[in-house]
């Protein structure tokens, strides 16, 4: 498969570990170059945060590994990009917010 | 995670530390007043060899320290396990293995430990006086010596207490300070 250069995962997590472990140790996994992590929503016992991660071939099991090791699921992979650029999605008239 | 670095990391977690400080301290309360109890009775009955009085009271620190260790142990494996249970209903998987269990593990290990060293300390420094009886002081001597270190263990643990939770620190550790008097007074009421 060509590299992958971002990955947009929507993960559940509990209250500890917090957000900033899932942003570093998922910066740690090969390929990645850089994190964002952020909060979605809280619970009363999880949160659900949206890591945004991106990378010249980014290791998507590393990645997924390294979530579930910190006690997180990931619940969808919202967006994938492959390939030698980074493609951003194109607006349709279908979206709801041109 | 090395389990060193594990350890390391639980020592730095707040929510570790302020479980250990309260069995610290809770443990720590009653092994210094079992060893003023002790020496005060010990005392006043008559046992007139310093090392005696000693390994009585050591006897007493296995006792407590053990206890605290393992009571620590059972009572932290229940409620983080209970926690857990919670979690992972809410998540919908199992944490086994997960750093959310390693965690839960190293921080139990530094309640148990800091759980035991309480009681050792509240007990065995008031007995140590003891230790130089009769050759460099009485045994009435080493008494009034255990009671007054005793009393100044508690007075530390109050000081502590206050210091941390923004009380008058002095105040506090009288507050604790005055158990030890008063348990010495008791055993001085009782018949012996």
């Amino acid at each position: 498969m060509p590299d992958m250069k971002r990955l947009v995962l929507d993960v559940l997590k509990p209250h500890e570990p917090d957000i900033r472990e899932f942003a570093d140790a998922t910066s740690r996994c090969d390929g990645v170059a850089g994190v964002n992590a952020a909060l979605v929503e809280t619970d009363r016992e999880v949160q659900t945060i949206k890591l945004t991660i991106e990378g010249d071939a980014i290791d998507d099991d590393a990645v997924e590994a390294a979530v579930a090791d910190l006690g997180g699921s990931v619940h969808s992979i919202d967006e994938v990009v492959i390939g030698d650029d980074l493609i951003e999605q194109s607006d349709t008239p279908q979206d709801p917010h041109r | 995670m090395s389990r060193l670095r594990g350890l390391r990391a639980a020592l730095a977690d707040e929510d570790v530390r302020s479980i250990s400080r309260r069995y610290f301290i809770s443990n720590g309360f009653d092994g210094t007043l079992t060893s003023i109890g002790v020496v005060v009775g010990a005392y006043l009955s008559g046992i007139t060899d310093g090392l005696t009085v000693f390994a009585i009271g050591l006897g007493g620190a296995v006792g407590l320290g053990t206890s605290g260790v393992w009571s620590v142990w059972e009572i932290e494996r229940a409620e983080k396990q209970a926690e857990t249970l919670r979690t992972e209903a809410a998540m919908l998987r199992e944490l086994d293995d997960t750093i959310v269990a390693r965690r839960d593990r190293h921080g139990r290990v530094v309640n148990a430990v800091m759980s035991g060293i309480g009681p050792l300390i509240g007990v065995v420094l008031p007995l140590l006086p003891f230790l130089v009886v009769p050759e460099v002081v009485s045994l009435e001597a080493a008494t009034a010596a255990a009671v007054a270190i005793g009393v100044s263990v508690l007075f530390t643990f109050g000081a502590y207490l206050g210091s941390i939770s923004k009380q008058r620190w002095y105040v506090a550790g009288v507050r604790m300070g005055l158990a030890g008097l008063v348990v010495a007074a008791i055993n001085f009421v009782l018949p012996t």
